[in-house]
């Protein structure tokens, strides 16, 4: 197989990277196929440029490619070479087609879940100490405040949750608050959905800005609350 | 087999797999996103702006969207009556229609329906565009009929407490109530001459639309139960009228194909005189 060997191994390994791990990258999305095929092309031109360098791997290269084209002495193979001559074509149409179509889909949106916080509320511990009756009072106004979008389970499953896109966060999830600091939860209670920045999507989210309606004392017995009810803890400084 | 041979089929098995690949990455793009938009289908003809059941609705695809009761400001509601939306939407280039459809037990006369739309390019909070701290918004267009005065209002607002109705007054609206399903056409033209204010919608571009519904009952002691903030509101959602149909792609690909042709002849011809 020589020289043709790796340049295949290569495209085909470039194409599952670009197909099925960089889109499971965190912060990126899937490529549009069009963009594939341009950095497909482009690393098979660098991978010919880099195989006609020197002359006997150029040869090695060229010299099948080239029979098969021209189809001598080839054998069997020539209907394959025709079914290589009709594809050609018909995938270079295909291709044109799938650049030029307009999409019938809504633009895809990547929403950031959790965005950096503004500088002032990294860091700040919880002044309200852990005492059962503080987490006591804070499942309470849990209950009354957040329990119709974030469930009285803790689920994100409230009676109000269904029409709410993005969805209420789900605290019993160890992908919410079990991996925040009560510091970044303090700002999202306080500041909600509008307190986002533009990468968070903030016109689309139904957390509320409590801010308005709750002083910090209870805002930080909330948390407390929210933790225990949920079986988590904070994320603390490692 | 010489070995040459050995090798072309490699190529061959390979490239065609990858191919194939590439042909597949193209496809699944397609089914890659969930498409919930409300799609405004092309009509020749007029749009039926005031009757509900107009057979030609028939021809606009369903889309549901889902109802929450309003917890996200005060006056909050923990309960309401309408749990999803049914939207169909119609245009002929001048006019857009959008049928909104609920169940709804008893008919009365405070019950309401709303669609909010973003105006401009700015982003706005779906509850009535209020301020974001980090972003700056824009304004938010909204059309509301109210069974009681059988017609719509057109209303602009930028935050809480600022809904007020436009000066101009371009949307127009019919409700027909029958076996407890509520029916509302919502019309106005597709462009009007106040961009600053209304919703200019362009076939063919994707714009951001909400619904909010009221149930007018009245409880044990008379008192309105949904009203003003106390609604069903929705999130955000995609709204687009669809363009006239385009073939021009299908040019543009024969003629690519038509060229990938011409190059394998000229490849091959130029090889074969090179040997
Ligand atoms: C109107 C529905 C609603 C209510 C009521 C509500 N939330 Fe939320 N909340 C949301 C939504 C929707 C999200 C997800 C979008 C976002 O992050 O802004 C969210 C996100 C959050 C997050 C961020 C979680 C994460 O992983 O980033 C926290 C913390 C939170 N809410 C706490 C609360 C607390 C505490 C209350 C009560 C004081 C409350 N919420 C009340 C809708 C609500």
């Amino acid at each position: 197989m020589g020289a043709l060997g790796k340049p295949i191994i290569l495209m085909v390994a470039m194409y599952a990277f670009l197909k099925f791990v960089l889109p499971n990258i965190p912060g990126s999305a899937p490529l549009p196929s069009s963009l594939i095929f341009l950095y497909l092309l482009l690393t098979a031109g660098g991978i010919f440029m880099f195989e006609t360098v020197s002359g006997e791997s150029k040869d090695a290269f060229w010299n099948p490619i080239q029979r098969f084209l021209t189809g001598e002495n080839i054998g069997g193979l020539q209907a394959l070479r025709y079914g290589v001559f009709i594809l050609f074509p018909l995938l270079v149409g295909w291709q044109t087609y799938g650049s030029t179509a307009v999409s019938d889909l809504p633009p895809t949106e990547s929403r950031t879940i959790h965005p950096a916080p503004p500088g002032e509320y990294t860091g700040l511990s919880n002044p309200v100490p852990k005492t059962p009756d503080n987490i006591m009072q804070g499942k309470g106004f849990y209950a009354a405040y957040c329990s119709p979008c974030h469930g009285g389970n803790f689920d994100g499953k409230g009676p109000a949750a269904r029409g709410f896109i993005p969805a209420p966060a789900n605290f019993a999830d160890p992908t919410t608050i079990a991996m925040l600091q009560e510091s970044y939860l303090f700002w999202r209670i306080k500041k909600g959905g509008v307190g986002l920045p533009i990468e968070g999507a903030p016109w689309k989210s139904a957390m509320p800005r409590w801010e308005v309606e709750l002083p910090d004392e209870w805002i930080w017995k909330i948390i407390l609350g929210e933790y225990d009810g949920a079986h988590q803890s904070p994320r603390t400084w490692e | 087999m010489k070995p040459a041979n050995r090798i072309m089929k490699r190529v061959l098995r390979d490239g065609t797999a990858a191919i194939a690949a590439m042909i597949i990455a193209g496809a699944s793009l397609g089914y890659a996103q969930e498409n919930v938009s409300v799609r405004a289908t092309l009509l020749t003809g007029g749009v039926p702006v005031d009757d509900p059941g107009a057979a030609v609705w028939s021809s606009a695809p369903p889309a549901t969207f889902p109802m929450s009761p309003q917890v996200h400001w005060q006056n909050r509601i923990q309960e309401v009556t309408v749990k999803d939306v049914i939207v169909r939407a119609l245009h002929d280039g001048t006019q857009v229609a959008v049928l909104v459809e609920y169940t709804d037990p008893t008919q009365d006369p405070d019950d309401a329906a709303a669609l909010e739309f973003m105006v401009g390019d700015k982003k706005a909070h779906f509850a009535h565009g209020q301020p974001m701290l980090q972003v700056e918004g824009g304004p938010v267009n909204i059309w509301f009929w109210k069974n009681k005065t059988g017609k719509a209002l057109d209303m602009s607002a930028k935050g809480f407490g600022t809904l007020k109705p436009q000066e101009h007054q371009d949307v127009t609206a019919k409700g027909v109530y029958s076996n407890g399903t509520w029916k509302v056409v919502f019309a106005r033209k597709l462009l009007t001459g106040h961009a600053d204010e209304d919703v200019q919608i362009t076939a063919g571009q994707f714009m951001s639309i909400s619904f909010a519904v009221w149930d007018g009952r009245k409880d044990a002691v008379g008192e309105l139960v949904e009203k003003g903030s106390q609604k069903a509101v929705s999130s955000w959602w995609y709204f687009r009228a669809d363009a006239p149909p385009d073939y021009s792609g299908y040019m543009y690909a024969a003629i690519a194909a038509v060229l990938g042709l011409g190059f394998q002849f000229v490849l091959i011809r130029k090889l074969k005189k090179g040997q």
